[in-house]
């Protein structure tokens, strides 16, 4: 087996790239690198689960791992990508209630909160705390505090929908290292989440391009067969 | 067993919806199968003696009890009128160009599903299936209001799946919470509904309660109450009536049942009276939020989705007075809103397709009500004298138990209360009779009258009539049952 203090050296540095890529998230206006940082986000997590699982020596971890990588590496990121190239917009410049540097600001500050707090909630639990699990938690809260920043403070609502994406890699995170959840349940979040992804892309076609433009989309996509009379 | 019959009608009623060309058959089809659904409920309580658990197809995933069965037979009932009525609502759409015909069959799957995942979140017996299922039925909701295609529309949608979804992640670090709870007391995590009760008063306090809050969370938006409510006028005005009833009368009751379940474990341990506080803090912020903006409200579906939160509001203080006496009437109140309320949007429905403005954005200009549409007119005014609560409407019984209970807990927040719910009184009032009492300009053309189709009218007239019947006529059995749904929740007998 390899060296605890290398796997341990190994699970911070994936903590850390974690944050950054959240950071990222919170600041980046290109739309591509966007869905890019989501990506690495998405491959960092599943690296995260294969390591738990050489330690701990669990099948469902790594089952997990591989689920990851193919719904949040592959499928659902190039779904977003053909969303993307559809809608004409590259890039995502405006900002609600908090611009980029301030709202890193507050991440900072949720995390500190995220930590205070949830020491008193899991103190009772860890009565001999696991320190690496315990900070796992804590950066799976604030991943997802940080993607709810995103939905908040990003326009475009397909940049929201990263967003929400990266919120769901934060509960991913928070369950991997607070407990270990039956595979069932985690493939059935999977499926939800694509479907919702599904849903809210399309639907985000129609907001952030024009509604003609939107009915020209649809048509391409065939997802809906919209007639000539009836386009609004 | 008997349970895979809603997903088997469902299969049945879609392969029907894809490939029956003729429109007035689909419109049968879609009424039919919602009518089926309350058979195969029908069936089940005659024939599984309640509480049931393992209901198959596994162990330990679908159980049945009083509470359970109950909402399935109330969201049962929505969805069937709001089916019967839908056949004619949509035919309407689609003469006004609202609706795209070919979608008719996207519309009606949609629904079939939706009620599929309400009424299968009822039987869940784990706490990670029925929040997957709650969160589909998110999906399959806004999926019915975004399909009308209008800028609006897909604005309210995606408003409520980020809302919504987002506050169900919350959640979700709930359940996680819970299964870590049972891991630590039961050696082995679960999240097994009937054994999470069991044992919920030997779980670390402190854990168990932060799993209830970050529940409370998603369940909360679900179902609409302050401050996750931003979603829910937009999206229960902008829908189809059919869909805003169903998403007024059967899906906020999903969120409600989740809280209701979780606050049943919390109920056990020390932490109980802080979990009361959130109730009553987030239940008061909703009737006064909700109170204060019907009094400037100008679209008729409007204020009925915000009576809705204030509805919810009022359930979630009768929730936090945590007495057998206020969860039985929080039973009674969650049947009593949601027939009213389909009734309400059902008959709002009507007007809305005979006054509907056609500048995108403008409210319906209402006029000479009476004379075109009267039986929808008594429709939304006997729906409303019911919805405040004026006897001999169920709704006034029930609040009015529901407010002693909360004097129980604090008369000055009965006092608060009751300003509130009558500026909100005060609210409906002004709306209807400065819209019901406009008369058309002498020189300006009446509008043509819409004919209503009958099972449209008989819809919302039949939910009147049985609203009127509960307010009058409260059988035994009726008391018996829900004073076991109460006892099975584990707050002590009526």
């Amino acid at each position: 087996m390899t060296d605890v203090s290398f796997v341990d050296g190994l699970v911070r540095f994936i903590f850390v790239a974690v944050l950054i890529t959240a950071a990222f998230l919170l600041s980046t206006r290109s739309l591509p690198s966007l869905l890019r940082t989501y990506q690495l986000q998405s491959l960092l997590l599943a690296m995260l689960a294969v390591v738990f699982s050489f330690v701990e020596g669990s099948a469902v971890l790594l089952w997990i791992a591989i689920l990851t990588v193919v719904s949040k590496v592959l499928v659902i990121p190039y779904f977003i990508g053909e969303i993307q190239e559809r809608i004409s917009i590259r890039r995502d410049l405006e900002f609600h209630y908090l611009a980029p540097a301030s709202s890193i600001l507050v991440s900072i500050a949720l995390i500190i909160g995220v930590y205070l707090s949830l020491g008193n909630i899991l103190s009772s639990a860890y009565a001999k705390v696991e320190p690496i699990f315990f900070i796992g938690a804590v950066i799976g809260i604030s991943l997802m505090l940080m993607g709810m920043l995103v939905i908040f403070s990003r326009t475009k609502a397909i940049t929201k929908v990263l967003g929400f994406l990266s919120m769901e890699n934060g509960v991913l995170l928070f369950g991997i290292c607070v407990t270990e959840l039956p595979f069932i349940i985690e493939v059935m979040i999977m499926i939800d989440l694509i479907i919702l992804i599904l849903l809210t892309t399309i639907l985000t076609v129609g907001i952030d391009s024009t509604i003609e433009a939107y009915n020209e989309k649809v048509r391409q996509y065939s997802l809906w067969t919209v007639r000539e009379e009836d386009a609004p | 067993m008997i349970l895979s019959a809603y997903p088997l009608i469902v299969v049945a009623a879609i392969i029907g919806f894809v490939l029956i060309p003729s429109r007035r058959i689909l419109h049968l089809l879609a009424a039919v199968e919602s009518a089926a659904f309350l058979v195969v409920t029908g069936v089940l309580i005659l024939t599984v003696p309640l509480p049931a658990t393992d209901l198959g197809p596994w162990n330990g995933i679908f159980f049945a009890d009083h509470f359970g069965v109950f909402l399935a037979v109330v969201s049962g009932v929505v969805f069937f009128f709001a089916s019967l009525y839908a056949g004619g609502y949509t035919e309407r759409l689609m003469e006004t160009g609202e609706l795209n015909p070919n979608r008719l069959r996207l519309f009606y799957s949609g629904l079939a599903l939706l009620q599929l995942f309400v009424t299968l979140a009822f039987f869940a017996d784990n706490l990670g299936l029925f929040w997957i299922l709650a969160e589909l039925t998110t999906v399959f909701s806004a999926l019915l209001v975004a399909i009308l295609a209008a800028r609006e529309n897909i604005d309210a949608a995606l408003k409520y799946i980020f809302i919504a979804s987002v506050a169900m992640l919350f959640s979700f670090a709930g359940v996680i919470f819970v299964f870590e709870a049972a891991r630590i007391t039961l050696g082995e995590g679960t999240l097994t509904w009937t054994v999470l009760v069991q044992h919920a008063s030997s779980f670390p306090p402190t854990l168990l309660f932060a799993a209830f809050v970050f529940l409370f969370i998603g369940f909360a938006a679900k179902s609409g109450v302050v401050p996750f409510h931003t979603w829910l006028p937009d999206a229960h005005s902008k829908a189809p009536s059919a869909v805003s009833a169903i998403l007024s009368g059967a899906l906020l009751n999903v969120g409600i049942y989740g809280i209701i379940r979780a606050y049943s474990l919390v109920h056990q341990t020390p932490f109980a009276e802080k979990a009361s506080l959130i109730l009553f803090v987030s239940g008061f912020l909703s009737v006064g939020v909700a109170s204060l903006a019907m009094l400037y409200q100008t679209n008729l579906k409007k204020l009925i989705a915000f009576s809705s939160i204030e509805n919810m509001g009022l359930i979630l203080l009768g929730i936090g007075v945590g007495s057998p006496v206020a969860l039985f009437w929080v039973v009674i109140h969650m049947l009593a809103h949601s027939l009213t309320k389909a009734a309400l949007f059902l008959s709002a429905g009507v007007l809305h397709r005979q006054y509907r403005s056609h500048e995108p954005g403008a409210d319906d200009q209402i006029v000479d009500v009476f004379d075109l549409q009267p039986t929808a007119a008594w429709g939304v005014i006997v729906g409303t004298l019911a919805i405040v609560g004026m006897p001999p409407f169920p709704i006034f019984y029930t609040k009015f138990f529901l407010l002693t209970q909360v004097a129980t807990v604090s008369p000055w927040l009965l006092a608060a209360t009751l300003v509130l719910i009558m500026i909100a009184v005060a609210g409906m009032a002004r709306f209807l009779i400065r819209e019901f009492s406009a008369r058309s300009e002498a020189n300006v053309q009446q509008p043509h009258r819409y004919i209503v189709p009958l099972g449209m009218r008989l819809s919302f007239v039949l939910l009147i009539v049985i609203v009127t019947v509960q307010g009058l006529w409260f059988p035994v059995q009726e008391i018996a049952v829900i004073s076991q749904i109460v006892a099975e929740l584990g707050f002590g007998g009526v």
